[in-house]
């Protein structure tokens, strides 16, 4: 079973998602913020983050790039309410980049699509 | 002794001396006056004194030697008033040409009153002359104008014309300034044309003169040594003077005059006055010369306060348009969020209730309104990022690739083929990759929205001039040419997806960038849309 880790501001964003994604078969840590993000990281290991780009005071970008810098074995999915973003993050630093929306199938998808790759890339790397 | 005159008179009559003339009627009744003036060169008053003398009068001799010396004296003073009278007038006139000298800072109007001024009767009365400009820049002393007759009866016609209208000298500089400046330019244009000589040549008799900073008398210019053959034949007199302008000890130009027409010899007084005269016309010249690249500059500072205006005005106008974009974005951001955890739960709800729950309908209508209020939400967010391009060379290739990744998923769902030809040897494309991404999206998701029998979009690709097009054509679409305009009008769809802002808005980001965006629809070959994407950017056009 992946695990996989949600940082979210929004209470019930960070449940929406838990639960939706649980349902799909994926054991799901949330965190509020970027430090519990971080207190999360430290205690455990993650097949792959969700990491909302605005944060309340904080900006999602900044734990994007500790993540990436730190914990490069773990793929990363970009959710935000810009549309715009997309072909700028996706591009860059993320391994996915989805636009929230109450219908969680591209999240889903991508969630998959990304972990699949990972797997992939361990694979020929063994 | 009987006398023959009438010099002991005290009153006489007109017929008694012939020496008295019309209006000087006053001297037959003032007897000393008269004597004084009349009498001593009078034959007849002589006649009386060598009678005197004859009659050995003691006086006769002395008062002899008296009037020799007084008719010396008065000779003299009658010199002096005439020279006197001369200079008064050419003080006059240097008074009047530095008046005008000093308030013109026209260069023409400088030109036209020293040429006017060193050629006109009422001047210094020169026959021609050529004004030389010294070029810095180019090293040059170069013929500018000249002014004169060309032959005697050209001259004839200039007097009389001149004589008969009886003008001033400013007159007579304006007059030429307004009617005859570019004509003379234009008769003299040969000559002024080998007139062009290089500073450098220390030997040419011309410059010689103007590094010397003194007027130079030039006679018997055919033979002379200094003289080159050209110029004698060109100016094509013996004697002329060369006057060099001389300003704050630099170098202005220079002016060639001649009496060319009546080869009246130039004088040593010629040749002083001209050389006074040169001083102010050298500091005018220079002073026009310099306003007028003044006037440049100051046009030029003009010129680039205008564009910093424009400028200003253009970042007050971003920064509105950067306000009203974090507005719109901050209020969009701020809607996404709960309306994704509305449509969310919503979802999950509907997921996990029995397909026989009399309430699933509610269920479904919420999830439904959400999905709009998500598409409206994107597209205004898109519109308030249109609203700052940032622009780059990108690969066409990468962009369509991008596109068609983005939307492969919901093509093949429904059924639809799609395929890209790319041009050979594509140059990059200067554009904001990010907009024409979303545009390139929008339009597949505008096409594949549209339910047709033929279900296949044709992308192409290929060079033009300065641009790269890139078409989409889908033949399954028909549509009327009405449909196709309200296309891309805002918020004239009416479908259960989005606001009607789609088409409308890409036209809009694309046209922000001036590039242009058609949509050509056709009955029988379906719809094609063509983007222009230029390969340069507009600095470089």
């Amino acid at each position: 079973m992946s695990k996989l880790l949600v940082v979210d501001d929004e209470a019930n964003i960070r449940l929406l998602y838990a639960e939706e994604l649980k349902d799909e078969g994926y054991e799901v840590v949330t965190a509020a913020s970027s430090a519990e993000a971080t207190e999360k990281l430290q205690s455990g290991v993650f097949d792959l983050a969700v990491l909302d780009i605005k944060l309340k005071n904080e900006s999602g970008i900044e734990l994007l790039q500790k993540l990436v810098k730190e914990r490069h074995d773990m793929p990363v999915i970009l959710c935000s309410a810009f549309s715009c973003y997309k072909d700028d993050f996706s591009a860059w630093l993320a391994d996915g980049y989805v636009v929230k929306s109450g219908d969680l199938t591209e999240l889903k998808q991508e969630i998959a699509r990304v972990l699949a790759k990972k797997a992939q890339k361990i694979k020929a790397g063994a | 002794m009987d006398r023959e005159c009438c010099w002991n008179r005290e009153v006489i009559e007109q017929a008694d001396c012939p020496r008295v003339g019309t209006g000087e009627e006053e001297l037959l009744t003032l007897k000393q006056q008269r004597n004084l003036e009349k009498c001593c060169d009078c034959p007849t008053f002589l006649n009386d004194l060598n009678a005197l003398r004859n009659d050995a009068n003691p006086l006769a001799p002395v008062l002899a030697s008296f009037l020799a010396e007084y008719c010396d004296q008065k000779t003299q003073i009658q010199s002096l008033v005439s020279f006197l009278d001369n200079k008064t007038l050419e003080i006059r006139f240097l008074n009047e040409l530095g008046h005008v000298l000093q308030s013109s800072v026209d260069l023409d109007e400088v030109l036209s009153v020293a040429l006017t001024a060193i050629t006109a009767g009422k001047g210094f009365g020169m026959n021609r002359a050529f004004l030389l400009l010294c070029d810095r820049e180019e090293g040059m002393l170069k013929g500018y104008l000249g002014l004169g007759p060309r032959n005697l009866e050209e001259a004839s016609q200039v007097w009389d014309e001149i004589l008969q209208n009886d003008m001033d000298l400013q007159t007579l500089a304006q007059n030429f300034r307004l009617n005859k400046l570019s004509s003379e330019r234009a008769k003299f244009h040969d000559v002024l044309e080998q007139l062009t000589i290089p500073l450098s040549n220390k030997d040419h008799i011309i410059i010689k003169a103007l590094d010397g900073k003194r007027p130079l008398m030039v006679e018997g210019a055919f033979q002379h040594p200094d003289v080159p053959h050209e110029l004698a034949h060109l100016l094509g007199v013996d004697t002329f003077l060369l006057m060099p302008l001389i300003s704050r000890n630099r170098r202005v130009g220079m002016i060639i005059a001649d009496n060319f027409i009546t080869h009246r010899a130039i004088t040593k007084e010629d040749m002083h006055s001209l050389e006074t005269f040169g001083f102010p016309v050298a500091f005018a010249i220079e002073r026009a010369s310099l306003y007028d690249k003044l006037q440049v500059e100051l046009n030029r500072v003009t010129e680039a306060g205008k564009k910093l205006k424009e400028q200003q005005e253009l970042i007050v106008r971003m920064e509105n348009m950067a306000l009203v974009g974090r507005i719109t974005s901050s209020i969009a951001h701020s809607v996404r969020n709960p309306l994704m955890i509305i449509g969310g739960f919503a979802r999950s709800i509907l997921k996990s209730s029995p397909e026989s729950d009399p309430k699933r309908t509610f269920i479904e209508s919420i999830v439904a309104e959400t999905r709009q209020l998500e598409g409206v939400l994107d597209e205004i967010l898109n519109y308030s990022d249109s609203l700052y391009p940032t622009r780059d060379f990108w690969d066409v290739n990468q962009l369509v690739e991008t596109a068609l990744r983005d939307t492969t998923d919901s093509l093949l769902s429904l059924g639809y083929a799609s395929s890209y030809v790319s041009g050979y040897e594509l140059p990059p494309v200067f554009i904001d990759f990010k907009q024409l991404s979303y545009c390139l999206r929008t339009v597949l998701q505008n096409d594949i929205n549209n339910i047709g029998d033929d279900r296949s979009i044709a992308i192409s690709s290929v060079r033009g001039n300065d641009c790269v097009i890139l078409r989409i054509d889908d033949s399954g679409r028909r549509i009327s040419q009405e449909e196709l305009d309200r296309l891309l009008v805002p918020f004239s769809e009416t479908r259960d997806l989005g606001a009607g802002l789609g088409l409308a808005l890409c036209k809009t980001m694309l046209e922000k960038q001036g590039i242009p965006f058609e949509v050509t629809a056709d009955e029988h070959n379906g719809i094609r849309y063509t983007i222009t994407l230029p390969t340069r950017k507009e600095e470089q056009l």
